[in-house]
């Protein structure tokens, strides 16, 4: 940062306290600005979910209102809920949930590891390779990969094992963040132990595994959270096949033209329910996410 | 464009040197075509002659060996299996019976039908008995295309691997020739954590990626050479190549003929506009709350941070979808401000296409800063904070720390993260579907299939044309298309970044 | 090398599993007739896609259907919620996956028939569907002159609902212009969903008696149309449309629950199905009526609308007897008996005649709105399927012009150019020439091929029987733009007999001779 060099101004110097004080009393205006901004912002970002959490309690009428706060509060929408397929496609989704954090982060890591700690012959070309398929845009594969998972009776009634297998299947794809951070582990870790008698296997599980504990969960965190908000993929898979749902479909569903006035408010309280297991994993989790994304947007 | 000597660069002012930088790119991109087809075609003689070393290598090798060997060009794996390395052996041959038996039964079939794509669609019959019809399937194209290809992976693989197998005999030969033992099983099962750990470690990642990435992508690809559409279902109406056809229409080669060369370049600009608006307004905003959250003094830095990210965890077809019904025309804003008496009139958020679009951006920085201000709030703790201090004394005031220390460390780490941004948001699905699910139409463009609205990006194009008018072959039309635009921008974007991704730099 | 082997393996594992999965069908051949009798006795898995609001009542019907018929079939079924308008997307994307017997909404039909997802009536079956329902509603599940469906309902129109509190005038209801007003007196809004579908855009063309008739071939596919939408009438309908979108109280929206809104709407374009949650949003304020009238200059012109209906469609079935059992379920399914009992339950109108006849469903306020309305109703036949995307265009983009004649005609032209576009033709069909008329048991519907034999004279490629009086046209690249009759009149046939048609041109002039076979 050679800029520095332009910033000298030596008539600061010369009269350091007055310019001290300015400095507080401006940092006290300047700080009373931002916590205002930022209770501004706060309100923008929280109302629509206070918005629907509220709706989600409403019981005198079940469409769409023009006012925020109910006339009558109530779990009646939750009950409601228990009267639908909801809590088949809740679980669905949550065994879809945990098997893909499972596989995928199986998958990534093999991957990154690889790509990161060996240097063997076609890896620069392969993952050449995989950033050129990556800018194709995927939308279209749902209709072949539709047709593979029927011949393999995964879909309809079947698609949880189904879209489980495509997760992951094509998960290795995004391998780029925790390759970044093993970039970051120095090498002699690796050659120290292998100087020992380690086998490569070894220093996997021995000495890399430990150290790569928040990618290890930022891949477990990002991978649990992405089953819960696919509803166009996991859409075509479960062809309105009930048994076969995720959440986002099955609540999606309920948002066309027959449907919506009678279950806009339950369409509210099961988002609620959708949306707090997954928020409150993510708040726990944060500090693994940040370091995650902070590392994969360095790396690139 | 006058070109400056290394000395005359450095003395540049930043802004001039940028440029420079730019005009040099222009320049140099004749030059940098030539060197591309240059290195294809220096691929290509490469290929060839790796080829040919190839074929010599394999004549050599039936020349030389010995019985075990040449029988092993016929009956893969029995040169390893005669010399005691079994499992490398009845691999091999398993392999190859695998692929004979399924050749013959099955791969036959399907190659032999795909330059035709089938020939026999469904039949219609009255059966006079039950007074009824009754339907009979014959040949499916859809099917044929799919397993077409994959034989010709599987047969890719098969030469491959026989290839493999008569290497395996050569090097043995070698081996024994010298007086050494051969590694045998044990060895082989062992090395599979050790030294070859990286092969056990990929099998079965790159398996998932070849059959349900790859391979889909070449179907795609081959599909816009056909008529797949849901006339030309593969089933009930066969569907057939037509070459470049679909190519024509939409780029508007054929002359006369219907093209949609006008509206794929509307709807082009528009993706440009919004992954610009996209990228860059989340970008500095999401910088700037980063630096807000993280200022000296400010309270509560957990609570402030946890609010915003609620939008990244609540799914988004929850909150965009939520978000979209208050913006409408008799929604919740227009309600709150006519009830107030600051409009007499609903303002048209989704319904006039300059306000859906700006909406659109607009929204998607509330969904975008939370990721920003995380990644930002990582990379400013990084900044070393010596450099505040001594601009400080220095007398820099807050924004000029910004631009001359925040904002360069910024963008020379996060360079290539804007370029990846970038392409996503020229993808971004999810915020136009669900919030305006590409409206208000655009009554003047002239779409394939449908219509087209104003907010719709390519690939909610895409979307609608394949999934809502059966009309695959325009869309994986525009699927290439797509795909070419985005390695273009890709690699004109490399090419101007910093080279700071040197992979070696961090271990 | 391990990995190669290690990949290979996996990839020869997962690549025969789907060949083999994937490996040709092969025909059942197992048709046998069990007891003399009762051929189609058995049991019958059955997957059945229906509205979510009709789940239980066809679970109802399946119970009784098995108790109470005397074929001896049971149909054991899975029920499930599938929306009309998604139950067609699905079935086009996968026929084999999707249901035996489904219900959708008449204009999926084309697509489903072309997709293959719907069989052919049985002639039996055909009868008596064609005796029990009305010409419009039959002409419904026709492709060319094959019936692929039963009719389930008749209901599938639009009409008005109003808050009798805001629109207190009674009058007012003729007058869209009063309505507006009204309504933008009392800060409410006019809801319509114009910019949603063509289906609402029509409104305005139909009154001002334009029309868009579309003709398929009995496999579902288009093969013409006459649009009058682009003439001085429909510049008429969208001046009235003008007035609409124009208007501050206009909203795009045809759902129930615009009446309780954050800006509430008074009145409200919408369909049969919105009744009930209507009546318990607005409860006595609730008023139905039939559609009001628009003024342009001088001239007034009722709004019209479509009236269609829903549908129950079985699936082509590559055993005879399934079939055969499959069709005659379905037949139940849209009876009289289940219609009565499905309009008592559902409030669904009937489409049988002698269903539609009972007190209760003449005495229901939205029927007798959709009766009233009925005058001014035009039945929806088959319509090319990108057509209701492409007619909302015209909403959008009179909202967008500047509402002067000019602007407004440029509107019509783009979407006349949208129509053509649907029939892309090779330039040698451009070219070609087609008989046309009133002949060979045809209604102006069929273009009959032509072959050029040589530079400006062309000949029907068949002889065709023609009758005294019968009417023709000769046109090129099947529209208007060019063709031939008798001095611009149709050309009629003189004497009955059997002949080639053939065609002279001579520079402007084209003259038509009939060449007895």
């Amino acid at each position: 940062m050679s800029e520095m060099n332009q910033l000298e101004t030596p008539e600061v110097e010369s009269k350091p306290k007055k310019r001290h004080m300015g400095i507080k009393t401006q940092r006290v205006i300047s700080n009373t600005i931002i916590h205002i901004l930022l209770v501004i912002m706060s309100v923008v970002w929280l109302v629509p979910f206070v918005c629907i959490v509220l709706q989600s309690f409403r019981v005198e009428s079940t469409w769409q209102v023009g006012y925020i706060v109910p006339q009558k509060w109530g779990f009646d929408n939750y009950i409601a809920l228990t009267k639908t397929d909801f809590f088949t496609w809740y679980l669905n989704t949550f065994i879809i949930a945990v098997f893909t954090a499972l596989f995928q982060t199986i998958v990534v890591l093999c991957m990154s590891y690889t790509l990161s700690r060996f240097r063997f012959r076609g890896r620069k070309g392969l993952m050449r390779f995989m950033l050129i398929i990556g800018m194709f845009p995927g939308m279209l594969s749902m209709i072949i990969l539709y047709r593979i998972l029927a011949d393999l009776h995964l879909t309809q009634g079947n698609a949880v094992p189904g879209l489980i297998l495509v997760y992951v299947a094509s998960s290795g794809m995004g391998y780029y963040v925790s390759k970044g951070f093993f970039d970051t582990i120095p090498k002699s870790l690796d050659e120290a132990a292998r100087v020992d008698g380690a086998t490569r296997m070894q220093v996997l599980f021995k000495i890399i595994l430990p150290l790569a504990k928040p990618i290890v969960i930022y891949t477990i965190l990002t991978a649990f959270m992405a089953p819960w908000a696919d509803f166009v993929f996991a859409r075509y898979i479960s062809m309105n096949t009930s048994q076969g749902m995720n959440v986002a479909v099955g609540l999606y569903s309920w948002l066309n033209k027959d449907q919506i006035a009678g279950k806009y408010t339950t369409f509210c309280a099961g988002g609620v329910l959708v949306a707090i297991p997954v928020t409150v994993l993510f708040m726990f989790l944060q500090k693994y996410y940040v370091s995650g994304v902070t590392g994969g947007a360095v790396k690139g | 464009m006058t070109k400056y000597t290394e000395l005359e660069y450095l003395k540049l002012s930043k802004w001039r040197k940028f440029l420079y930088k730019i005009a040099c790119f222009f320049v140099g991109i004749p030059g940098w075509f030539v060197n591309l087809f240059k290195k294809i075609g220096s691929a290509f003689k490469d290929f060839g002659i790796s080829v040919k070393d190839d074929f010599v290598d394999i004549f050599t090798t039936f020349k030389n060996g010995d019985y075990k060997t040449r029988l092993s060009f016929v009956i893969m794996g029995f040169g390893s299996i005669a010399r005691g390395q079994i499992l490398r052996g009845v691999l091999f041959l398993l392999f190859e019976l695998v692929f004979i038996v399924y050749m013959i039964f099955w791969g036959g079939y399907w190659i032999s039908m795909l330059p035709s794509l089938g020939t026999q669609g469904a039949i219609k019959e009255y059966d006079p008995i039950y007074d009824t019809y009754v339907t009979t399937y014959y040949d499916d194209s859809f099917k044929i295309l799919l397993y077409g290809i994959l034989t010709i992976f599987f047969i890719v693989a098969f030469l491959y691997t026989w290839r493999l197998n008569v290497k395996q005999n050569a090097i043995a030969e070698e081996i024994l020739k010298s007086g050494k033992p051969l590694k045998g099983t044990k060895d082989d099962l062992k090395s599979l954590v050790d030294e070859q750990f990286h092969k056990t470690l990929l099998a079965l990642p790159l398996t998932g990626i070849l059959v349900f990435t790859v391979m889909p992508m070449i179907f795609m690809i081959l599909v816009a050479f056909t008529n797949y559409s849901g006339e030309f279902d593969g089933k009930n109406n066969l569907f057939s190549w037509v070459g470049l056809e679909n190519f024509n229409q939409m780029l508007g080669w054929s002359a006369g003929g219907v093209n949609y060369a006008a509206t794929f370049g509307e709807v082009l600009a528009w993706t440009l506009i919004w992954a610009f608006f996209a990228t860059f307004t989340n970008y500095f905003l999401g910088m700037l709350v980063a630096m807000m959250i993280n200022k000296k003094g400010i309270r509560l830095k957990k609570v402030w941070r946890t609010i915003l990210i609620v939008t990244i965890a609540v799914p988004q077809f929850i909150s965009l979808l939520y978000v979209s019904k208050m913006f409408a025309q008799d929604g919740l804003v227009n309600g709150m401000l006519l009830d107030w008496g600051w409009i007499d009139k609903a303002l048209p958020f989704w319904t006039d296409s300059t306000w859906a679009r700006v909406m659109v951006i607009v929204i998607n920085i509330w969904i975008g800063i939370p990721y920003l201000m995380l990644i930002a709030t990582g990379i400013l703790m990084n900044i070393p904070q010596d450099l505040y201090e001594s601009a400080k004394i220095d007398g820099a005031n807050a924004f000029q720390q910004y631009t001359k220390i925040t904002l360069p460390y910024m963008l020379f780490v996060t360079g290539p993260y804007l370029l990846t941004s970038f392409i996503s948001n020229m993808n971004n699905f999810n915020v136009i579907y669900l919030l305006t699910g590409g409206a208000p139409t655009n009554a003047a463009a002239l779409s394939p299939g449908g219509s087209l609205g104003y907010t719709d990006l390519l690939i909610t194009w895409l979307f609608k044309i394949a999934i809502n008018d059966s009309k695959f072959y325009m869309a994986s039309v525009i699927g290439i298309l797509v795909f070419i635009v985005v390695s273009v921008i890709s690699l004109i974007v490399y090419s101007l970044l910093p080279s700071t991704r040197n992979e070696e730099d961090f271990q | 090398m391990k990995k190669t082997n290690l990949i290979a393996g996996a990839l020869a594992l997962t690549m025969a599993m789907g060949m083999f999965a994937g490996c040709k069908p092969t025909d059942d051949p197992n048709s046998s007739s069990a007891e003399s009798g009762k051929p189609l006795a058995g049991n019958y898995a059955t997957k059945i896609w229906v509205a979510e609001a009709a789940v239980e009542f066809t679970k109802g019907q399946i119970a009784t259907y098995n108790s109470s018929n005397e074929d001896g079939i049971v149909i054991e079924a899975t029920v499930e919620a599938v929306g009309e308008g998604e139950a067609a997307t699905q079935m086009t994307t996968d026929v084999e996956a999707g249901a035996d017997i489904f219900c959708f909404a008449q204009d999926q039909f084309a697509r489903l028939v072309q997709a293959g997802a719907l069989s052919q009536l049985g002639q039996a079956a055909g009868q008596i569907v064609s005796e029990a329902n009305a010409a419009g509603v039959v002409a419904a599940a026709k492709s060319g002159d094959t019936l692929y469906a039963y009719p389930l309902t008749a209901d599938n129109g639009y009409f008005m609902y109003y808050d009798k509190s805001v629109i207190t005038d009674e009058s007012h209801l003729k007058s869209m212009e009063l309505l507006l007003a009204d309504c933008e007196a009392a800060g409410k809004n006019f809801s319509f969903e114009v910019e949603g579908s063509a289906w609402y855009v029509a409104s305005f063309f139909f009154a001002t008696d334009c029309k868009s008739e579309w003709t398929t071939d009995e496999d579902g596919k288009f093969i013409s149309v006459n649009d009058t939408y682009n003439s001085p009438e429909g510049l008429k309908a969208v001046k009235g449309l003008h007035t609409l979108v124009k208007s501050k109280a206009y909203n795009n929206s045809s759902a129930a629950d615009a009446f309780a809104a954050a800006v509430p709407s008074a009145v409200l374009v919408s369909g049969t199905w919105a009744y009930n949650d209507i009546l318990e949003i607005l409860g006595e304020n609730l008023g139905v009526a039939e559609l009001p009238s628009f003024t342009v200059g001088e001239e007034t012109f009722h709004l019209g609308s479509f009236s269609g209906c829903k549908l129950l469609g079985v699936k082509p079935q590559q055993d005879a007897k399934r079939s055969a059992a499959l069709h005659k379920f379905a037949q139940y399914l849209t009876g009289e008996a289940a219609q009565i009992e499905r309009f008592n339950t559902l409030s669904w109108g009937p489409s049988n005649l002698n269903a539609q006849k009972i007190d209760a469903v003449q005495a229901n306020p939205a029927l007798a709105a959709l009766l009233a309305q009925s005058a001014y109703s035009i039945p929806q036949g088959q319509i090319h399927g990108t057509w209701w995307d492409i007619g909302k265009t015209i909403a959008t983009g009179v909202k967008a012009s500047d509402g002067t004649d000019a602007g407004l005609q440029a509107v019509l032209d783009t979407y006349k150019a949208a129509i053509e576009g649907l029939f892309t033709m090779s330039d040698e069909e451009k070219n070609a020439f087609t008989v046309i008329g009133s002949i060979n048991g045809d209604t102006w519907t069929i273009d009959l091929p032509m072959t050029k034999v040589s530079e400006g004279v062309w000949k029907t490629t068949e002889a065709y029987a023609l009758v005294e009086n019968d009417e023709f046209k000769v046109r090129q690249g099947k529209s208007w733009d060019v063709a031939y009759g008798d001095n611009g009149q149709n050309y009629k046939v003189t004497t009955a007999g059997t002949y080639y048609i053939q065609l002279t041109i001579e520079g402007e002039v084209g003259t038509i001779e009939l060449i007895p076979a």
